[in-house]
């Protein structure tokens, strides 16, 4: 990361009426880097991206895009570019009919227009279907234009919220390769995704929102080594309810609840392989029934039920 | 299977309180003014404004006048008119219908002879029924108010013409009577009226006079034309929620663009597009039905884009002001038939009860048609046209700036 960021929020809060959707969140992105924002429905992810665009007024806190207020100043949402989930173009019209009105709106001037939607079409690989109307194309072609549109007039700073949701495998990936490549042009990306694949593949750096708060950020082997500490990751299922002894027990043994499911659990398993049997052993003894008790090597999706207790993303 | 479907379509309505409200709710209100407007149709509550200027001013005139006044189904507007003071409220509508008793003509009660009929009627076409109105109510107030004059008037001619006959008088009468006969079969042969016969009570005198024959259907042209500029400025207008659900709204409002910059972008649009609509009807009014168009060019495109600018202003409004396509849809088309039917465009204004007509003068529809009508039937100069014009523009202009207040919640929900 560079010494001046692209993006910088700085304590970031904001309520609506009596509840706090965001509770002091800090964020920085440099250039050339792709930060993934994780977090459940409702965890104020939203709101954040909200605010970074300058369409709404923080209680307190700032955030800064290339070090101006995107809420005060045009110049800062100049240098931005907002890629929605849904497919935000008109349907009647042709991809390169899009890509002008857009690259319009975003500030492109009119002389350059024509350059920069050649070039858009070009890296999609869409210059074929340039005149066809947006509603002929595959769900994965209006992907891609849903991503060029919003990065046609050369952003600082590009806001993708599920770029790839409801796209097949093959489509997944071109849009993996087109956010590389934007990337290694030195934008500052931000996804906001609940597809925890796409965020170990993509992102540099991942940052999890929970409850209006960041409670973790740093690259995948950083969020890993801080929730599981080297070891294995253990995830046992119920069959009933734990009584509070048993609670007492597999707290003990590391393990955490998923906050909306008493019956799953899951922690690092410290004692390595050998320690499973034990832990077996004590937990029918504590007469706690296991469903189903699985090890794997920890990953995102163990990170994210480690510091939300709750479970996210199948890809 | 379709029970299933049914259950859907009925929760989605229930969740949506104001598709709800304006579902069941707004019909009510509609239904309530629409009957309001038709029942005062039918005539029970109708009255006609009616200028009159009394030029015999004798005593029969007077009575004749005052018997008028007293009708429930006429209301006087003005006093001490003179003739020409009659025409002109016709001609700017502050009056339905005029009358005038005629000094240069036959005197009032007079059954015989062959000059001007003593009363004039004076309307404009675009009220055509108002005559046939105001005629019956003459006829009813000459025969109940003045049944000496009337009665009177017979026995005269009884006296003259057969008290007393003898018997070359009968000889002569049936000898008239042929010759009346012949006459009477010459003149339909010949597609006249009777020469013999009662002396009219009265004439009817057009003020648009004959060219504006030619321009009648500039009335519906102008009441069919606003009609549809509310239906597809609403239409469009609609689009705005339609970018807000498909995240357009998102993407344009995160770069340099602000919420002023789309509602105005389409307020312009709006407008060029009901320029347009409003042109084609226009223009088919002059090539099938020879309205001079091209020869009221300039008053008609300053008409039509004002009334094109409030349109928008309006459609915009209810746009802007509802959160879902299906509220602003029943919402719209509520208040545009609402709007014209109060207006003029569905049923004359004069037909209706005089609160609804007044009630009308917060249409669009009342003051574009006023400006067509102005424009087409009464030749008024851009100095006659410049209140319902500033009447338009100020709606387009206040629907704009409403839309925008209310377009301002988007940029940040």
């Amino acid at each position: 990361m560079t010494a001046s960021p692209v993006l910088e929020v700085l304590d970031a809060r904001k309520s609506y009426g009596e509840r706090e959707a965001l509770k002091g969140v800090s964020l920085t992105i440099g250039r050339g880097e792709i930060l993934a924002l994780l977090g459940p429905n409702g965890a104020g992810k939203t709101t954040l991206v909200r605010a970074i665009c300058g369409r709404l007024a923080l209680a307190s806190g700032s955030v800064r895009v290339s070090g101006a207020d995107p809420r005060a100043s045009l110049e800062a949402r100049r240098r931005l570019g907002l890629v929605p989930q849904e497919i935000a173009l008109y349907p009647e019209l042709t991809a390169r009919e899009n890509l002008e009105i857009f690259g319009r709106l975003a500030g492109v001037e009119r002389r350059a227009l024509g350059a920069k939607v050649d070039e858009a079409l070009e890296w999609t690989a869409l210059e074929d279907r340039a005149h066809e109307r947006i509603d002929r194309l595959s769900g994965g072609m209006k992907r891609r234009l849903n991503l060029a549109a919003g990065a046609l007039h050369d952003p600082e700073l590009l806001l993708l919220d599920e770029p790839t949701v409801g796209v097949d495998p093959g489509a997944r990936e071109l849009i993996h390769d087109l956010l590389e490549r934007l990337c290694r042009r030195g934008l500052a990306i931000l996804i906001t995704t609940h597809d925890l694949d796409q965020a170990a593949e993509l992102a540099d750096r991942i940052a999890i929102l929970s409850d209006g708060r960041k409670c973790a950020e740093g690259s995948l082997q950083e969020l890993v080594a801080a929730s599981f500490g080297g070891h294995r990751e253990v995830w046992l299922t119920l069959t009933n309810p734990p009584t509070a002894s048993g609670r007492e027990l597999l707290t003990g043994a590391g393990l955490t609840a998923a906050s909306d499911e008493p019956l799953s659990w899951s922690g690092p398993l410290a004692g390595g392989l050998e320690s499973l049997a034990e832990l077996g052993s004590r937990l029918a003894a504590a007469g706690l029934p296991v469903a189903e008790l699985r090890v794997r090597e920890p990953g995102l999706r163990g990170v994210f039920f480690h510091f939300t207790g709750r479970e996210l993303g199948l890809s | 299977m379709s029970g299933v479907v049914f259950r859907a379509m009925l929760l989605a309505l229930v969740r949506d309180r104001g598709a709800l409200a304006m579902t069941f709710l707004l019909p009510a209100v509609f239904f309530v003014i629409f009957a309001m407007i038709f029942a005062g149709a039918t005539g029970e509550q109708l009255r006609l404004k009616l200028a009159v200027a009394d030029e015999l001013d004798t005593d029969l005139s007077r009575r004749l006048l005052a018997a008028l006044a007293a009708e429930e189904a006429l209301l006087p507007v003005g006093s001490g008119l003179a003739a020409d003071e009659v025409r002109e409220m016709v001609r700017r509508g502050t009056a339905d219908v005029g009358l005038i008793v005629r000094a240069d003509a036959e005197p009032l009660g007079s059954v015989g002879g062959f000059g001007p009929a003593p009363l004039l009627i004076v309307s404009d076409p675009v009220r055509g029924v108002a005559v046939a109105m105001l005629s019956g109510q003459v006829q009813k107030a000459y025969f109940s108010a003045l049944p000496d004059v009337a009665l009177g008037s017979v026995v005269d001619l009884l006296e003259n013409e057969f008290i007393e006959l003898s018997d070359d008088q009968h000889a002569a009468l049936e000898e008239g009577f042929a010759e009346l006969g012949e006459e009477a079969s010459e003149a339909v042969a010949a597609g006249q009226a009777s020469a013999w016969g009662f002396q009219d009570l009265f004439e009817r005198e057009d003020v648009a006079g004959k060219a504006a024959a030619q321009n009648h259907v500039a009335y519906y042209a102008g009441a069919v034309a606003v009609l549809f500029l509310l239906f597809s400025a609403v239409h469009g207008a609609i689009s705005l929620i339609e970018e807000n659900d498909s995240g357009i709204l998102d993407r344009i409002l995160a770069g340099p663009a602000n919420i002023d910059v789309l509602v105005n972008g389409k307020f312009l649009y709006l407008t060029v597009q009901g320029f347009v609509q409003i042109a084609v009807i226009f223009v088919i009014a002059w090539l099938a039905y020879r309205i001079d168009l091209p020869g009221h060019l300039a008053l008609w495109a300053v008409t039509t884009l004002v009334s094109s600018a409030a349109a928008a202003g309006l459609a915009l409004t209810v746009a802007t002001a509802c959160r879902t396509r299906r509220q602003a849809q029943t919402l719209s088309n509520v208040a545009i038939l609402v709007l014209s039917a109060l207006g003029g465009s569905m049923v004359p204004r004069f037909f209706m009860p005089p609160a609804l007509q007044q009630l009308g003068w917060i249409t669009p529809n009342t003051w574009a048609l006023e400006a067509y009508i102005g424009v087409f039937w009464r030749d008024e100069t851009a100095v006659d046209l410049i209140v319902p014009w500033a009447a338009l523009a100020l709606a387009g202009v206040a629907g704009l700036f409403i839309a925008r207040r209310l377009a301002r919640r988007l940029e940040t929900s």
